[in-house]
């Protein structure tokens, strides 16, 4: 592969030793970012978005995502575990959320507190900047990383539509290490952990958008966290942790499709799943969609209950949310929201805090700098595929002819690895024919290579 | 470089292969976003022109270093009254076509919008030419 400057950082990894390069990831990524190379899958780094399909595709778990070391909590006095309710969605509702937090104390955390009590401010933030950006039609949340991601590398003309405001994560650790920084705390002693359903969010916090300080101090990946916690409940003995909920109905559906726009309220629209996220972001290039308002995206069906590290099935963990926002049947916040909200100097500041300063296109289309060059190139291209069988086979280590022809004229493959025109005996030709009948060239054996 | 499509009379449903298909070809070369949209919107506009209102037709399509010329040629009754189809708001689209969602009467409108140049040779009867140019500069 060409070197080229990087501009992610990913958290999906290939396990070597597992990965059989049977090319089902490789076919089903979004960016085309994975090609076979001596037998195993690897990730163009500038084209994945971390959106995680290919973890979720993978017939032998060759995938992973990289974590921090659990036992890094240790090395602080103040342990907060920065929990998401997609987490509590994923365990039956016999267990009660209070026995659930006592688990995760047990396991070695000072304070648990909950992403979504900072949503609605979020989308009051949201509502200020659209506010500010009389000129932009359709605003598209910038809740989901792999969304942004997405958007800069395959959709750059919709870099200016997403709404420059980091994740709600992000406002929950300033907001609790203010608060325990105010009962005395000081700064260093406190570590901040996230509990993630997905690898977007994790490089997110390691390679964010932003260039402003984070607050995270590691991330754990939820999978690891529920294997621990449901042992522990299945346990006979159980412990109940006294939580003050302040979180409402909606905030419990925060990671559920239609969660940002049931607090945004105005015109809006909610799109999940990758297919219906690239179709939707295609039609709002093109324009043939006239979206006016919030555009909430979310890269996993059923959203971050859907996410690659969210154990249970997607539709139950989504049932368990809507019954549990039910049974706390509290539309309005009750009035323990974090007091230096009320102070305009405090909200100036972390409003600030909350700001994306720029968000970045990154093409992963645009063939050289030079346009007379690209035209040669993009003309190249458009001969090779012709000259290409086009049933996407991807024996040749690309997912797709299309991706073959440009992969050729990038450098980055030979012609010769298409086994249809690297094709040398009899008998090779007539298996072809058995299979795909007339719609292959038939060729004349030694036919020149160079063709 | 150079493309031709072929375009089949009412069938909305696969309209935007073409402009689709451009739009992939223009992001290769890195044009501007702002000049592929241009592009993308006018062709698809002049499109579903055809689709909606010919019977059938083909576009070319050239790229060069400068700009991007569109030529969409449909056989089709032709347009009788240029600048009544020029003004915004007014179409002859039929109400199956107003159905669907089409037949605004901004599609000519729009083209001139988003082009840079915009020349329409049509005859009565016989049929429409329509050659968009975007440049890129």
């Amino acid at each position: 592969m060409a070197a080229q400057e990087t501009f992610f950082g990913h958290s999906l990894k290939v396990d070597k030793s597992r990965c059989l390069g049977c090319t089902t990831c490789m076919r089903s990524c979004p960016t085309g970012a994975i090609r076979i190379r001596g037998g195993k899958a690897v990730v163009y780094d500038n084209k994945c978005v971390d959106c995680g399909n290919c973890m979720k595709v993978c017939p032998h778990k060759a995938i992973y995502i990289q974590q921090d070391d659990f036992a890094l909590i240790h090395n602080y006095e103040y342990r907060v575990c920065l929990v998401p309710t997609t987490f509590i969605g994923q365990f039956e509702e016999k267990f009660r959320t209070r026995e659930i937090y006592a688990c995760l104390k047990k396991l070695g955390f000072t304070h648990i507190y909950e992403v979504e009590h900072e949503v609605e401010y979020v989308v009051e933030l949201y509502k200020k900047y659209i506010a500010k950006h009389p000129e932009i039609r359709t605003f598209i949340s910038p809740y989901c990383p792999a969304v942004i991601r997405l958007i800069q590398v395959r959709f750059p003309s919709l870099v200016d539509n997403i709404i420059r405001v980091r994740a709600p994560f992000e406002l929950a650790a300033h907001i609790m290490t203010n608060r325990l920084m105010d009962e005395g705390a000081s700064r260093e002693s406190i570590g901040v952990f996230y509990v993630t359903p997905c690898a977007a969010k994790i490089a997110a916090v390691k390679y964010p958008v932003s260039n402003k300080e984070t607050m995270i101090t590691g991330v754990i990946n939820m999978d690891f966290l529920f294997n621990k916690v449901q042992l522990m409940l299945r346990e006979s003995k159980k412990d109940a942790e006294a939580i003050n909920h302040s979180l409402t109905s909606r905030d419990i559906l925060w990671p559920l499709p239609g969660g940002e726009a049931s607090l945004f309220r105005g015109s809006h629209y909610a799109v999940d799943g990758l297919q219906n996220v690239l179709n939707f972001l295609e039609r709002l290039e093109d324009e043939t969609v006239d979206a006016r308002g919030l555009v909430e995206m979310r890269i996993c069906d059923q959203g971050c209950v859907g996410g690659v590290l969210a154990t249970n099935n997607r539709f139950v963990a989504r049932k368990r949310l809507e019954d549990r926002a039910r049974l706390l049947d509290q539309p309005d916040r009750p009035l323990n929201r974090y007091t230096r909200y009320n102070n305009p100097e405090f909200c100036k500041w972390i409003d600030e805090q909350m700001e994306i300063d720029e968000i970045t296109p990154h093409s992963i289309y645009k063939l050289d700098d030079n346009f007379a060059e690209a035209i040669k190139m993009a003309e190249r291209m458009k001969k090779i595929e012709k000259a290409l069988p086009g049933v996407n086979c991807s024996a040749c280590g690309a997912p797709s002819c299309a991706a073959l022809a440009e992969d050729i004229v990038r450098g980055d493959a030979d012609i010769s690895s298409c086994m249809f025109i690297n094709r040398h005996s009899q008998a090779s030709e007539d298996a072809i024919r058995n299979i795909w009948g007339d719609r292959i060239k038939t060729r004349t054996i030694n036919q020149d290579k160079s063709e | 470089m150079h493309y031709t499509f072929d375009i089949e009379r009412g069938n909305f449903t696969d309209a935007g292969q073409a402009s689709s298909s451009v739009k992939r070809t223009l992001k290769h070369l890195g044009v501007a976003p702002a000049n592929i949209k241009r592009t993308v919107v006018a062709l698809f506009e002049a499109e579903i022109n055809a689709i909606a209102h010919a019977y059938g037709g083909t576009i070319d399509v050239d790229i060069d270093d400068q700009k991007i010329v569109m030529v969409v040629a449909d056989k089709g009754p032709g347009i009788p009254n240029l600048d009544l189809a020029m003004q915004e708001g007014w179409s002859t689209a039929s109400a199956e076509v107003r159905e669907m969602g089409y037949g605004a009467g901004m599609g000519l409108p729009n083209i001139k919008k988003n082009t840079d140049d915009l020349k329409i040779e049509s005859t009565v009867g016989v049929g429409t030419t329509v050659t968009m140019t975007v440049f890129f500069a």
